[in-house]
């Protein structure tokens, strides 16, 4: 009975323990199996040897590697920027008292509730050149010639694909800026206008500097998942045309399906650094800017 | 004049983000012709038959209670786990509470696709693939780290009062949190249960890979399998795709209400 009572009364100090329980089951123990495998030429059939760091030295001889590599980049230093300064465009337009706010905002966030994958079929509907939906709305208003295979062509299917992603998740990216114009006090306001500050003052001095957990959050998840983006890539153009949009995990998951399991794991690894490394380096340069209030 | 110029702005940003909206609905309404847009309009046929035929077709109702299964499921474990989880990391700072919130900290920063070959041989041997059960355990623990931190985040707002008062009355810290603390997270559970939730409904990369078999297919798994079987037949992906993403609206607008004031205390403050 004492017993029972003791881990009654004690049952608070490990209400964190089945969370990382089964984190650590699905999640960690996977990870640090996969840093095992990478070091292997698994390829899921045969029994695998050990190769050091072979796959690795693979992946930076390979072309394809090298293309997707310059594919993702590029994608997120596209996508990212955009997605902070438009989104937090929105939010400064529509911080502010209206009717309607409610829906508005509900239908700005709406796009980022469909799946990436839906979204990229949406998308190439629309786009799919002569006959796509877009090509009518112009065959409406007599400007077939503005019409093009963006998708098909290896010069603009990334740009489409990034615009694509930027107008689905730009929502996502708005609510956190005005989750955090809202945690800003009035009387800050007040004061800077007293003070005789102008519109662009006060967001270059007041508003930006007392954005910046939004800021953090915002470009922290948009790195990742930009870095790590496949479904909208696999729903417009496949990768194609060539390899000119594959990205990075659409090489690891098609390795994976070509049974190069050890490599497939190399190359994921050499992700995540590629994903951590400009996460760390954004946290600790902008670490000093940070504002308590 | 510059309100009238504000209100076509906001006009023109909600009408711009329902584009994809339109589409869809335009298109789930077409009839079926062999040349698509003969006589295009912007106004779509209504024709609802698309819908019971996309429904069978593409055998979406089981799709969709999958979806169901997983997603409440995973939901359900994301909810009790993590905010229990935060209340300890929050009110309870000894290193075991701390090493567990740093340790969902840094993996907050890895894409779950860089685990997939280990976890298929996990889901292998524990006999997991094609089942529901493993994957709402994935799909939960992969939402684990950010619903953790959010949970904490929010919980350190709140004052310790709340559960005072509780433990004075006899509570034990244990049952003061579900009994009290438990009921001031709505904020941040709507906001955890709008983001993870719609995260594992649309979820693509880890069902494509653990859930193979047909019985078990998920909304996007079904949608997609459409496409590429019926490329050619728009107007019933289009219908599939509107059945599948019904579910998903309705949670998101029941949920929202609290959804900027739980990403506010529980993301950007803390």
């Amino acid at each position: 009975m004492f017993l029972l009572h003791k881990l009654n009364t004690n049952l608070h100090r490990v209400m964190a323990i089945p969370a990382i329980v089964l984190f650590a089951l699905f999640f960690i123990y996977p990870l640090t199996q996969g840093i095992g495998i990478s070091l292997t030429d698994s390829n899921g059939v045969t029994a695998p040897s050990f190769v050091g760091f072979q796959n690795f030295i693979d992946f930076f001889q390979d072309d394809r590697a090298k293309t997707d590599v310059y594919n993702t980049v590029f994608f997120a230093l596209g996508s990212a920027p955009l997605l902070n300064i438009l989104g937090l465009m929105y939010a400064l337009l529509l911080d502010r008292p209206y009717r309607g706010k409610g829906i508005v905002r509900a239908i700005v966030y709406l796009p980022a509730v469909i799946s990436p994958l839906i979204m990229g079929y949406i998308w190439y509907f629309i786009l799919q050149p002569q006959r796509g939906f877009l090509y009518h709305v112009f065959d409406l208003f007599h400007l077939q010639a503005m019409d093009g295979n963006w998708l098909g062509d290896s010069s603009t299917a990334l740009k489409v694909i990034i615009l694509v992603n930027v107008w689905q998740f730009v929502g996502m990216t708005m609510i956190i800026y005005l989750a955090g114009l809202q945690s800003i006090p009035q009387e800050i306001y007040e004061a800077s206008r007293i003070d005789g500050a102008g519109y662009y003052t006060t967001l270059r001095y007041i508003t930006l500097p007392l954005l910046y957990p939004s800021i953090q959050i915002n470009v922290v998840t948009n790195i990742i998942g930009s870095l790590s983006v496949f479904e909208v890539i696999i729903a417009l153009t496949e990768g194609g045309p060539g390899y000119s949009t594959e990205s990075l995990s659409i090489y690891i998951l098609r390795m994976l399906y070509g049974s190069f399991t050890g490599y497939s794991t190399a190359v994921a690894l050499i992700l995540f650094v590629m994903i951590i490394v400009p996460v760390l380096l954004f946290l600790k340069l902008t670490r000093k800017h940070e504002i308590e209030m | 004049m510059k309100k009238v110029s504000w209100y076509t702005f906001v006009i023109l940003i909600s009408l711009v983000s329902l584009v994809p909206f339109y589409v869809l609905l335009f298109l789930s309404l077409k009839s079926p012709t062999l040349t698509f847009f003969e006589g295009f309009s912007p106004l779509p046929d209504f024709r609802f038959l698309n819908f019971s035929e996309a429904w069978v077709s593409a055998q979406i109702g089981r799709a969709i209670i999958n979806s169901f299964i997983i997603t409440i499921g995973a939901v359900l474990i994301i909810v009790f786990f993590s905010s229990s989880a935060g209340y300890a990391i929050a009110r309870f700072s000894n290193r075991m509470n701390k090493i567990i919130f740093y340790t969902f900290l840094v993996c907050m920063m890895i894409p779950a696709i860089i685990i997939t070959v280990p976890l298929y041989s996990l889901m292998k041997t524990i006999g997991g693939i094609n089942t529901h059960w493993a994957m709402v355990l994935l799909t939960a623990s992969t939402s684990l780290p950010f619903a953790v931190f959010l949970y904490t985040n929010f919980i350190r707002t709140l004052p310790k009062e709340i559960e005072e008062s509780a433990i004075i009355d006899g509570c034990t810290y244990f049952s003061a949190f579900w009994r009290v603390t438990f009921h001031f997270l709505k904020p941040v559970t709507s906001a955890v249960i709008i983001l993870t939730g719609l995260g594992i409904w649309n979820n693509y990369g880890q069902a494509v890979f653990f859930l193979q078999s047909q019985e078990m297919q998920t909304v996007p798994l079904a949608v997609s399998m459409f496409f590429q079987k019926y490329g050619a037949q728009w107007n019933l992906m289009a219908a599939a795709a509107m059945i599948g993403l019904g579910p998903a609206v309705i949670a998101f607008l029941i949920f929202q209400r609290y959804f900027i004031k739980g990403i506010t205390a529980g993301a950007l403050k803390g």
